[in-house]
């Protein structure tokens, strides 16, 4: 701007500098003519009466010098010159003022020399003899002028130089501070310039254009950080040289360990795991790769695939899942099923042993009902065992369906000892029930279930002599039910393994029984919203309580 | 230019990394092996070590060309260096996490004989881990928490090396056996001296001063 400003103004102070000098020079030069014309005429006029008066020989005195003083014949022949010889002059006679003169009295012309620096006036006068007076005068032609004032010319132009920069700089100063001062992100409506109005109109649009479009893109980023932070899986973009592009807390956690920390550079920084490397290589070479990790007790589940754009692989995509539950389920299920065929196959095996000696007729006729006892026997097992699966499918399906209705806990866990009174008999156990009658809201098949799968545990791990108490209490808030026995109890590392199914504490299968009874017991009380505590020293007893929530009722 | 440097030092990070993974497989790979007498693993350890081999020469060039082509100064100087004085001790840890593996077939661990080599297979395991770990995470605790742990793997040396000494003592037939367990916990000691290394390492190209503990 000040190049700019400082050019225009040397410009306009050449060209006015310019025009000044052709005017003055040219107004100048006219004038200067004139009156050196005019002081011709006076000096030739008065040479002229001398020579009138005084002849030739005036000529001869020392007169006013400067001026070049010619007389010529009126053919034109050169009588006197007081500058040259006139011998060696040449005749005059076409001479423009010469031939003027000789017609009309009087004649000028002005000539300029060789070198144009000078020209000379003539003035010729027709003297009354005929012959010609010419008086000339040199003067400088307007080129020499102009040369002559190139010097103070130079001067004045380095003064407009000068000038022109201090005030091109200053000039631009002025114009630009209130430009400078005005604060862009937020124009008032107040322009320093008129001119400037539109300008910060604009701007003042633009700038609200852009803080709509910020906070378009705030508002679409925090949903998408919200959408993938709040995903339980890990997400991760990683670019073909396996930087980290994006990525949500999830993948830290479950690739890291941690979610505190640096932000990862590189997708290894996160994961350094023989798998991951796989996945995010074959994932960088074009190839979708699933992956389990498996450390420590976790469980994680990589997905990569490769992101491609314009045929080339930009990059890949991982998603990480943690399938430590799934893992753990899917290895119960397996372990049940399992299970179930070992269960199921131990009585069918002896049906099947006992079946062929008697078909084979090697029993004798007195044994027979000996053997059958035994097929009634373990096919009886066989049918408990297949109920206690259904009764569990069922409770896993969402329970039987049968009405809620109020039930007693006390009669309940009175017809359950009643029915277990014979096998209790049978062990040596004595039975007790305690408490009084509490109403709670269940399923009446359930409750008992659960009753009688804990008294019928309490009796058959008992010792000879021992006792089962249980306890029926209303405790204001909830009823409790606890079922203590004087058995062999339950070791303390398995104390969480009871409920299981198929679980036995007691590994050689001794007493019997067919692993589901606490399974069943466990998930009864869930399906009433009642809970089970167990407490048991090994060689003791155990003491089973549950506690059923009486705003059901 | 100076781009394609920064891109060549990323790629310098990531390969290191890479091979400290693979050097990390390769000693869990030979100790489990060892401990659960598993040659099936021993054969991947045997595996880890040519690749970890493999990658050695790719970040040693790698490292060669960035200081011909890009003269490092300061900083970068300092972590280029130490990229090359880490790979030899991590290419060492892969070494010897092959020779524990090749090992193997000769030695039975048996329950029950009171051995420590197992605690120590586990702590030099860990030693490595975060000797890598510390160099991913330019984290200085955790590579000075290396070199207490390798104190603790030399007792447990001098501990495996007392047992053996009782071992041979006992039943002088076992001697053989006694003589290669020595050997996997010697190759373990040396393991946890390679990974103390390239934990002093990241602490010189995170700090500029070499802790010379050694």
């Amino acid at each position: 701007m000040t190049k700019r400003i400082f050019r225009s103004i040397l410009a306009v102070s050449l060209a006015v500098l310019l025009a000044s000098l052709l005017l003055i020079v040219g107004v100048l030069h006219g004038y200067f003519q004139d009156s050196v014309l005019a002081d011709l005429t006076i000096r030739t006029a008065y040479i002229a009466h001398g020579i009138e008066n005084e002849g030739i020989g005036y000529l001869e005195e020392d007169l006013p010098g400067g001026c070049r003083i010619t007389l010529v014949d009126t053919d034109g022949t050169v009588l006197y010159d007081n500058r040259e010889d006139p011998a060696q002059m040449e005749n005059h006679a076409d001479r423009e003022e010469i031939h003027e003169a000789a017609m009309l009295g009087q004649g000028r012309a002005v000539r300029h020399s060789d070198t144009l620096s000078e020209k000379t006036i003539y003035y010729a006068l027709r003297l009354s003899d005929g012959t010609i007076l010419r008086v000339s005068d040199t003067e400088y032609s307007v080129w020499r002028l102009v040369i002559q004032a190139m010097q103070p010319m130079a001067l004045v132009l380095v003064l407009a130089f000068v000038l022109a920069l201090v005030l091109a700089s200053r000039v631009s100063r002025q114009l630009l501070q209130p430009i400078n001062a005005l604060d862009l992100s937020q124009p008032g409506d107040q322009a320093p310039y008129e001119e400037l109005a539109p300008l910060l109109g604009k701007i003042r649009s633009q700038n609200r254009q852009i803080q709509k479009q910020m906070l378009d893109l705030k508002q679409r980023q925090e949903e998408f950080t919200t959408i993938t932070e709040n995903m339980s899986e890990g997400f991760l973009v990683i670019d073909q040289e396996t930087r980290v592009l994006s990525y949500n807390s999830a993948a830290l956690r479950l690739l890291r360990g941690s979610v505190e920390g640096p932000a990862p550079d590189t997708a290894f920084a996160l994961n350094r795991e023989a798998g991951f490397r796989r996945c995010v290589e074959d994932a960088l070479a074009g190839r979708r790769r699933e992956e389990l990790l498996e450390k420590d007790s976790s469980c994680r589940q990589v997905i990569a695939s490769p992101v491609e754009q314009d045929g080339a692989i930009a990059g890949a995509v991982l998603v990480v899942l943690d399938v430590t539950e799934k893992e753990q389920r899917e290895s119960l299920r397996r372990e049940f099923t399992a299970n179930v065929s070992h269960e199921l196959k131990t009585p069918l095996t002896s049906i099947l042993g006992t079946a062929e000696i008697l078909q084979n007729g090697l029993v004798k006729p007195e044994d027979v009902s000996h053997f059958a006892g035994n097929i009634h026997r373990e096919a009886g097992r066989l049918i408990g065992l297949v109920n206690n699966i259904i009764k569990l499918s069922r409770l896993d399906e969402g329970g039987p369906t049968t009405t809620w209705e109020n039930v007693d806990l006390y009669q309940t866990a009175k017809s359950a000892l009643d029915r277990l009174s014979a096998a209790a008999e049978q062990r040596q156990v004595t039975l007790e029930l305690r408490g009084d009658p509490v109403q709670v809201h269940g399923v009446p098949q359930i409750v008992d279930e659960i009753l009688y799968n804990l008294c019928d545990n309490a009796v058959v791990y008992n010792r000879p002599g021992g006792k089962v108490c249980v306890t029926v209490e209303d405790t204001g808030k909830s009823a409790r039910v606890m079922v203590e026995d004087t058995g062999i109890g339950i070791p303390q590392e398995v104390q969480s393994r009871v409920f299981e199914r198929f679980y036995r504490a007691d590994k050689s299968h001794s007493a019997g029984g067919t692993g589901l009874g606490l399974s069943i017991v466990k998930h009864g009380a869930a399906y009433l919203g009642a809970k089970v505590t167990l407490e048991s020293e090994e060689g003791k007893g155990s003491t089973f309580t549950l506690i059923f929530p009486k705003s059901s009722i | 230019m100076r781009n394609k440097f920064e891109e060549q030092l990323e790629r310098l990070h990531v390969e290191l990394i890479q091979m400290g993974a693979l050097c990390e497989d390769g000693i869990s790979a030979a100790a489990e092996a060892l401990l659960q007498n598993n040659p099936g693993l021993a054969q991947t350890a045997i595996d880890a070590e040519r690749e970890i081999d493999q990658k050695e020469r790719e970040v040693e060039n790698l490292c060669i060309k960035l200081l011909l082509q890009q003269q490092p100064v300061a900083k970068d100087l300092r972590e280029i260096s130490a990229a090359l004085k880490m790979i030899s001790d991590l290419e060492r840890i892969g070494d010897q996490a092959s020779d524990i593996a090749e090992l193997v077939p000769y030695v039975h661990l048996e329950e029950g004989t009171g051995l420590h080599i197992g605690d120590m297979a586990r702590a030099v395991i860990r030693m490595v881990t975060d000797s890598v770990d510390s160099f991913v995470k330019r984290d200085l605790d955790l590579a000075r928490a290396v070199y207490t742990a390798d104190d603790k793997v030399d007792a447990l040396f001098d501990q495996v090396k007392q047992e053996l000494i009782g071992m041979i003592a006992k039943d002088a037939s076992r001697g053989e056996q006694c003589m290669d367990l020595l050997m996997v916990a010697k190759y373990l000691e040396r393991i946890g001296d390679h990974a103390t290394n390239v934990a002093e390492w990241v602490e010189y190209s995170i700090t500029n001063v070499h802790p010379d503990k050694n």
